[in-house]
């Protein structure tokens, strides 16, 4: 099989795979909805966490596997890992999304603000410009070897920014008390809740999961047409 | 280990010496970094807001113009090494390459942070002398750190067609940690707050310089691979 | 119990958006492809 007609084969065996993560996705939705009981303290506004959190899971994850791919493409130096990193870079980067703007969402109601810099949204944010920084560069360098390098050292970079933006923040908030309205704290959650977050950790995993898979795909099958291309132009 | 340092400061003499050859970008630089200070002062509700409330920020957001400027006017003269490029084969040379790129960026945006702190000094009517060494001190460290995370993204940027947009993506989010440490440590400098309360930032800002210029010589070569 | 239904609703939607919007992009470009 070429690795075209590969990529194509992939590209529609993983489509119901998305559909079920979809689906899933309506689940967690329906349960953390109605079937998980009220928070008394926050109020309704509470249940943003179970979208939330399990999103920031995912985009921190996929920032790592960004960083941990490009260490071992810069040793490998196989053009997949790069196809690879910028595929999770990609994916992250709506998970990323979906953090920063159920954030603010959650925030306004609890917190009395839209935003704080409190060290987790903060180090999200950042997290946001680095994967934007490093999908731009790869738009704006044309070169395939050239790309893979330059995506490789700013992801690597970026994996080593975050405990530096994590000390930063916490520095500066040790100096700076955050607005409070109501405080969520850390109470331990009651078994309903977190058998819901922990569906939530599940489900939105296997959604990136699928995605991630089909970008995967479409970026290998992409590759490859662009390689028998330029065959074809050399014979 | 002494012929790469040698081969660096080859490298960074050639480049600064070409700089200041035509001192165009020096003087702009300069020129631009007053605008900056000036405008600052515009930037504000005096009655509400004192300048020293707001000085150690000001000096820090115009101490990183002043970096990307000199980044910035780094790009022409990268064009004319490419052909240099090509004689640099070793890893030590890279090595070389990158810190005496450094360095020349440093002697650059040095010089204009040189010059624009008595300026800031002027203008926000801060007392800069009895704190001047300390303050000496963090503005090296923080500049060390801009300069060398920003000379690696140059690198990149510079094949890139929009370069002197794409610099500024690149670099910001990296320049957080210094920035924040150095505003922090200069607001405690100048309102004569003891070191000790510092610490901590001085700490980070430390921190940052050794593990990213340790990553950045790591990484070079693979910015300049043919 | 405080009256922010209207934030959970509209985080839950603002998510769902972000989700729905890029996979049929994705599914989209799958099958442009072809």
């Amino acid at each position: 099989m070429t690795p075209t007609e590969q990529a194509e084969r992939t590209l529609r065996r993983t489509v119901p795979l998305i559909v079920v993560a979809v689906v899933l996705v309506a689940a967690v939705y329906v349960r953390a909805l109605v079937f998980t009981p009220y928070e008394m303290v926050q109020g309704p506004a509470q249940k943003i966490f179970y979208i939330h959190v399990p999103s920031a899971w995912v985009a921190f994850l996929a920032f790592g596997i960004v960083g941990v791919t490009s260490v071992v493409y810069l040793f490998l130096k196989d053009p997949r890992l790069d196809l690879f990193a910028a595929s999770t870079a990609e994916v992250g980067m709506v998970f990323t999304t979906a953090v920063l703007v159920t954030g603010p969402i959650w925030g306004k109601p609890i917190w009395g603000t839209w935003w704080t810099w409190d060290a987790r949204l903060t180090l999200t944010l950042f997290l946001w410009f680095v994967i934007l920084g490093y999908l731009i560069l790869r738009t704006a360098v044309h070169e395939p070897g050239q790309r893979a390098r330059y995506s490789a050292v700013l992801g690597i970079l970026g994996a080593l920014l975050v405990p530096f933006i994590h000390i930063s923040v916490y520095l500066f908030r040790t100096m700076h008390p955050m607005p409070v309205v109501l405080r969520p704290g850390r109470p331990t959650l009651p078994g309903e809740m977190l058998a819901t977050l922990l569906f939530g950790f599940a489900v939105f995993t296997f959604l990136f999961a699928a995605l991630l898979r089909y970008r995967y795909a479409l970026a290998r099958l992409a590759d490859a047409r662009a390689h028998a291309e330029a065959e074809r132009a050399d014979a | 280990m002494l012929e790469t340092l040698r081969l660096a400061l080859a490298i960074a003499a050639k480049d600064v010496r070409l700089e200041f050859r035509s001192r165009t970008a020096f003087v702009s630089a300069l020129v631009f970094t007053a605008l900056v200070l000036a405008i600052f002062n515009f930037a504000r509700d005096p009655t509400a807001v004192s300048a020293s409330d707001l000085a150690p920020g000001i000096l820090w957001i115009t101490f990183t113009f002043a970096a990307m400027l000199g980044l910035n006017r780094a790009f022409g003269l990268e064009r004319e090494n490419r052909a240099l490029d090509g004689l640099l084969l070793s890893p030590a040379s890279r090595t070389a390459l990158y810190l005496g790129k450094v360095l020349a960026n440093l002697v650059f945006v040095g010089s204009v942070e040189a010059i624009a702190l008595p300026l800031f000094a002027l203008f926000f009517n801060v007392p800069i002398l009895p704190v001047l060494l300390p303050l000496v001190l963090v503005i090296a460290l923080a500049t060390v750190g801009f300069v060398a995370v920003g000379t690696l993204m140059s690198s990149m940027a510079v094949n890139t067609r929009l370069a002197e947009l794409m610099l500024p993506v690149l670099l910001l989010p990296f320049l957080v940690p210094p920035v924040t440490s150095a505003v922090q440590i200069t607001a405690r400098l100048f309102a004569g707050r003891p070191f000790s309360e510092a610490l901590g930032w001085l700490r980070l800002l430390v921190g940052y310089d050794v593990i990213f210029v340790v990553a950045c010589i790591l990484f070079f070569e693979s910015t300049i691979e043919e | 119990m405080p009256e922010n239904g209207g934030f959970m609703v509209a985080a839950y939607v603002a998510a769902a958006v972000i989700y729905l919007s890029y996979t049929v992009y994705l599914l989209r470009k799958g099958l442009r492809k072809d």
